[in-house]
């Protein structure tokens, strides 16, 4: 009797405790996400474009070898080991074994190899790397090896950040594609979700990857276990964000990105959605002509125009609540060992007299300046009015131009049409990524001592040497001023108080791994 | 002065009237009413609701909204002026010259039939595209939306004005072509005309907002109705004053318009009066 | 009459010639080109040529236009350069929403519009005809998308009755239910353009009322109501029936604002947006789909002319 009574006991417990597994597991999957976003990606090839909206949407799909942990510290993610070889001029890094691409085919060094080679002749953010390679080869099936012409620091910030960065595609896929992005049906990657279809206008489609390799590690950042949740996730677009907000609140959307500033205070506080900040600010930045026209080669009128421009009432303005902005003038944020305060005197002035007196002593005398803003982007057009209203009040002629993205980007080409322009930076994990650390992005800053800076900072191998040289370049910025950056401002999104997973704020572009509805 | 009479039997055309009359004097004396500088900012202050300072309230920037619908006033009547002016001008040239002379009518309207044929939000939408934001660009462009309508009804018109005894009377007589044009045929026009330009005023005042609203219409630092709508729309929960206002002037002073042409059309000649495109 | 038709067909071709050499020309006359726009704001000049060559942007406009217009005349209007898809298809994806929205904007404006002008021209300035008046005139005077907003407002999130946007499709899933995604634009749309209508149909009935025949009608002894309906209406139809054709064509194409608002996936906003991105080949394919309809639905109506007056033969 007893032994009966026992076995059953057991019994019993076993399979309550099966149930009760099986209840959590079933509450847990499952579900379709509706993701409301502001417009459609031009493409999903990581290589080729750095939207932001495509790598928010990509993330799920591609992987790349390192990725980043909530401090913004590059962890490994395709790769298992790493040995750095003849101080710092060889990467030889060892690859996961066993992880499937979502057609099935195992991942290994020749995938690898194809995908870093079209991305470093084709790829946004190639070249930086590359122009400091000697060369990369597979040395082994799950082992690839990088060797630089020079010790080169920034090479694992540069293959962790997937915006316009190097993600691994099969081998099929990557060496036949070039300059032109690849097509739908070659969207194979290793992450968690699969692309399963993009319907113009309505919507892109992923589904669960049944077959996902998983870290072991808990989930840090961007690292660590990646588990998909839903069956299923959907972006939708939707450009208008009264429409976005407004389809949240009403249920037919579970997250709806870049929402407006000045909606921000009455949000936080309704109790249909939750708002969550993107915590990689983006910065307004105006580029200053160093190839041509009045601003040339001329620091000083170049430090009049700085320092007649008080940014607080422009962020103000443009972005809305004290949350979401910081009228911080050092290019990275105090988030990372990066912060530095060079230069920050002659940031935010707001200094008519000082201004009106440097530009006496640079010799302006009323020259025209053309300041060239977008309207495509609202806090573009929003910031230059502020900033073009200062200038003016000191005493600059500037011809405040507007048009829209497309054409200004073509004009932007051209040296002879603008003297100023203004755009805004995402965050980037490196400042080497910095536009205007590279000599052909519009604006080309090429002074000698630039250049010497730069050749330093890309072969010092110290974390805190390197640091020095940074603070070395953002005084030259200050000085020579080739841009002039407005501060740092956050996005924020709303979504439905059904979903558990999302933190109050994200590093740089929302994941949706590892949520789920409650 | 026949005209005028017309108004007193609709009452409400009559106070659309004293609108747009109302609407003429704050365009002209703008400086003069408005209470602030129209792009003058003052963040501190934004998105106030109206006040006794703030007359209907401040915009997202610290702007007063009251001066800059004054100076809008100012920007929307300009600009369909503007366009009823270079699409009635280019529009009796064309439409006169193929009514008239036979033998350039079939180029001339296979031309315009053909840029009817493209929906007149795209047409002004390219046209604006390819020469840049600006209020003359603008007008150019939506001008051109109504110069192939505008053509149309002319010609009609003169097609039906030919046949009319006296100036088939006229032609045999022997007077020079220009004379008949000028004294005869454009005469007979002007009050058809006017009424079309009632309407034309109306519908691009819209057509103009619209192309504000999509971000490629009368450059932003020009205080526009429109622009203010597609500036503010975003703010509908939370600060509806940004819509009101601009909206109500909106939609008043188009509604005025079609009261007006709908009032002076019932007096025109049956003959003319289908030719006549409004609401 | 056969003849007439051949005839109208026979000269839409040079029509059209023409219309996609305007189109092409504009569109190219436009500063900025695609593939600076689809690489992004810290692509290399080089990089950007690079797409550039490999798009074939770089060879002469003839050139690109005599291949355009080659594809054409065989029915390949090209790829759109931001979808990687045939021109066509994704006219045909956007198709769907479009053709509905027209034609339930359609149905609204007939349901509500001509009982209205009728009731209006019957009742001659009496207050219902002055109340219709001015209530259709008042709707053809506000901005559509602050009509549009304030419907989503209190139907969408207020009431919660309706869905606030977005269109899935119904000929892919067969859900008719998804037509309550279009109730609010369709009446967005329909509330300005029903003015027109109801103007027309009120007018042109008391014009022809005046008319002889009519007064012939009632000397033969007809009854009033008789009068009314059969000889007045259907002469009235003319003007109705053309400003409806343009209507529909209009809301075809034309609705970029409604469609925004509302977040719908139609051609309107596919055009703007084109525009916006410089995809050549869906801005040009577009505007000359968009023209043939046009020049289609005048042929139609002419000949619907030919049906509703007798008096009126072509040869």
């Amino acid at each position: 009797m007893n032994k009966w009574i026992r076995t059953v006991t057991v019994l019993g417990i076993c399979f309550l405790l099966l149930a009760a597994a099986g209840m959590a597991f079933a509450a847990e999957k499952g579900g379709m996400l509706r993701v409301a976003v502001i417009d459609e990606p031009p493409t999903l090839d990581q290589h080729v474009v750095t939207s932001d909206l495509t790598t928010m949407i990509a993330q799920h799909i591609f992987e790349g070898l390192y990725t980043f942990d909530s401090k913004y510290s590059p962890v490994p993610l395709l790769v298992k080991s790493e040995e750095i070889k003849d101080g710092g001029k060889i990467a030889v890094l060892g690859l996961r074994e066993g992880v499937k691409f979502h057609n099935g085919k195992e991942l290994d060094a020749e995938d690898v190899l194809a995908s870093m080679e079209r991305w470093g002749k084709f790829g946004a953010r190639g070249p930086v790397l590359f122009s400091n390679l000697e060369k990369v080869e597979a040395t082994g099936k799950y082992e690839v090896t990088l060797t630089f012409k020079a010790p080169f620091a920034p090479w694992k910030n540069l293959l962790a950040f997937m915006n316009g960065g190097p993600v691994i595609y099969p081998k099929d896929v990557a060496s036949s594609a070039e300059k032109t992005p690849i097509t739908p049906d070659q969207y194979i990657g290793t992450g968690p979700y699969k692309f399963a279809e993009r319907n113009p206008g309505r919507y892109i489609k992923l589904v669960r990857n049944e077959e996902y390799a998983y870290r072991a590690e808990p989930a840090d950042g961007y690292a660590g276990k990646r588990e998909a949740l839903f069956d299923e996730i959907r972006f939708i677009p939707v450009p208008d964000v009264g429409t976005r907000v407004n389809g949240v609140k009403a249920g037919d959307y579970d997250y709806a990105e870049q929402i407006l500033g000045d909606l921000f205070n009455s949000l936080k506080d309704d109790p249909s959605v939750v708002t969550t900040v993107n915590q990689g600010a983006n910065q307004g930045m105006m580029f200053f002509n160093s190839r041509n026209g009045v601003l040339k080669d001329n620091f000083k009128l170049r430090q009049a125009l700085q320092a007649s421009v008080n940014m607080e009432p422009v962020l103000q303005s443009a972005i809305g609540p004290v949350e979401l902005w910081k009228a911080s003038g050092s290019f990275m944020p105090e988030t990372t060992l990066w912060y530095s305060k060079a230069g920050l005197d002659r940031f935010s002035a707001g200094n008519q007299e000082l201004a009106k007196k440097l530009a006496k002593e640079a010799g302006y005398n009323g020259e025209k300046i053309t300041f060239m803003a977008s309207t495509s982007y609202k806090f573009h057009y929003d910031s230059t009015l502020v900033i073009v209203k200062q200038l003016q009040e000191a005493g600059f002629n500037i011809d405040h131009q507007i048009y829209d993205w497309a054409t200004l980007i073509s004009k932007r080409g051209d040296p002879t049409q603008w003297d100023i322009f203004f755009t805004h930076h995402g965050f980037v994990p490196d400042p080497i990524l910095y536009t205007f650390m590279s000599e052909s992005y519009p604006g080309w800053w090429t002074t000698d001592t630039k250049k010497a800076l730069a050749a330093e900072f890309a072969g010092t191998l110290d974390a805190t040497k390197r640091k020095e040289v940074w603070d070395k370049i953002q005084a030259l910025v200050y000085e020579e001023v080739p841009v002039m950056k407005t501060g740092d401002h956050f996005t924020y999104d709303i979504y439905s108080p059904r979903l558990q997973g999302l933190s109050a704020s994200s590093l740089i572009w929302p994941k949706f791994w590892g949520v789920r509805f409650k | 002065m026949k005209f005028l009479s017309a108004f007193y039997k609709r009452k409400i055309a009559f106070a659309g009237l004293i609108f747009i009359s109302l609407l003429v004097v704050f365009a002209v004396f703008a400086p003069f009413i408005a209470t602030f500088d129209p792009q003058g900012m003052n963040p501190v202050d934004k998105l106030r609701s109206p006040d006794s300072t703030y007359f209907f309230g401040t915009d997202n920037f610290g702007r007063d909204i009251f001066s800059r619908v004054v100076y809008g006033a100012r920007t929307s009547l300009t600009g369909s002026a503007g366009v009823i002016l270079f699409s009635l001008s280019i529009g009796v040239l064309i439409g006169v010259s193929s009514g008239y002379f036979r033998k350039i009518e079939p180029y001339l309207m296979r031309l315009i039939d053909v840029l009817m044929a493209f929906p007149p939000l795209l047409l002004a939408l390219v046209l604006v595209s390819i020469l840049g934001r600006g209020m003359g660009n603008v007008i150019i462009a939506v001008g051109a939306t109504y110069l192939t309508r505008t053509t149309r009804i002319v010609y009609g018109l003169t097609l039906k004005l030919r046949e009319e005894p006296y100036i088939e009377a006229a032609i045999s007589s022997g007077v020079k072509q220009k004379w008949i044009i000028l004294k005869h045929i454009l005469p007979n026009m002007m009050s058809p005309l006017i009424v079309q330009a009632t309407f034309t005023f109306a519908f691009s005042l819209l057509d103009m907002a619209a192309l504000d609203f999509l971000g490629l219409g009368i450059p932003p630092s020009i205080p526009s109705w429109g622009n203010m709508l597609s500036e503010g729309r975003m703010y509908l929960t939370r600060a509806p004053w940004l819509l009101i206002f601009p909206g109500a002037c909106i939609v008043l002073t188009v509604l005025s318009f079609n009261l007006a042409g709908d009032v002076l059309r019932d007096r025109l000649d049956p003959h003319f009066r289908r030719d006549i495109e409004g609401v | 009459m056969l003849s007439y038709i051949v005839r109208r067909i026979g000269s839409m071709i040079p029509s059209l010639l023409l219309a996609s050499i305007i189109v092409f020309s504009f569109i190219h006359l436009i500063p900025g080109d695609p593939a600076q726009i689809m690489l992004g704001d810290q692509a290399t000049p080089e990089q950007v040529q690079g797409l550039r060559e490999a798009m074939g942007l770089d060879r002469p406009l003839y050139v690109q236009y005599g291949r355009w217009l080659s594809g054409v005349v065989r029915g390949d209007f090209g790829n759109s350069i931001f979808f990687h898809q045939p021109v066509l298809d994704v006219i045909l994806d956007r198709a769907e929403t479009s053709i509905f929205i027209a034609v339930f904007s359609m149905l609204l404006i007939i349901l509500v519009g001509v009982p209205i002008g009728i009731l209006s021209a019957v009742r001659y300035n009496s207050w219902p005809d002055q109340l219709f008046s001015g209530l259709s005139m008042f709707f053809a005077s506000v901005p559509t998308f602050w009509l549009g907003l304030n419907l989503m407002l209190l139907f969408s999130v207020i009431l919660r009755w309706l869905p606030t946007s977005g269109f899935p499709s119904i000929l892919e899933s067969g859900n008719w239910s998804n037509l309550r995604y279009l109730v609010l634009p369709c009446i967005t749309l329909a509330a300005p353009n029903s003015a027109l209508i109801i103007r027309l149909t009120r007018s042109s009935m008391l014009d022809v009322a005046k008319a002889d025949y009519v007064k012939t009608a009632r000397a033969k002894g007809l009854s009033e109501g008789a009068v009314n309906i059969r000889h007045i209406f259907r002469n009235s139809l003319i003007s109705v029936v053309s400003a409806l054709g343009f209507t529909f064509v209009a809301l075809m194409a034309g609705t970029v604002v409604t469609e925004t608002v509302f977040s719908l996936p139609g051609i309107g906003r596919l055009v703007v947006e084109s525009v916006l991105r410089r995809d050549y080949p869906t801005i040009q394919g577009i505007i000359l789909i968009i023209a043939f309809l046009y020049m289609v639905i005048n042929l139609l109506v002419d000949l619907s002319f030919a049906i509703l007056d007798p008096r009126i033969r072509y040869s």
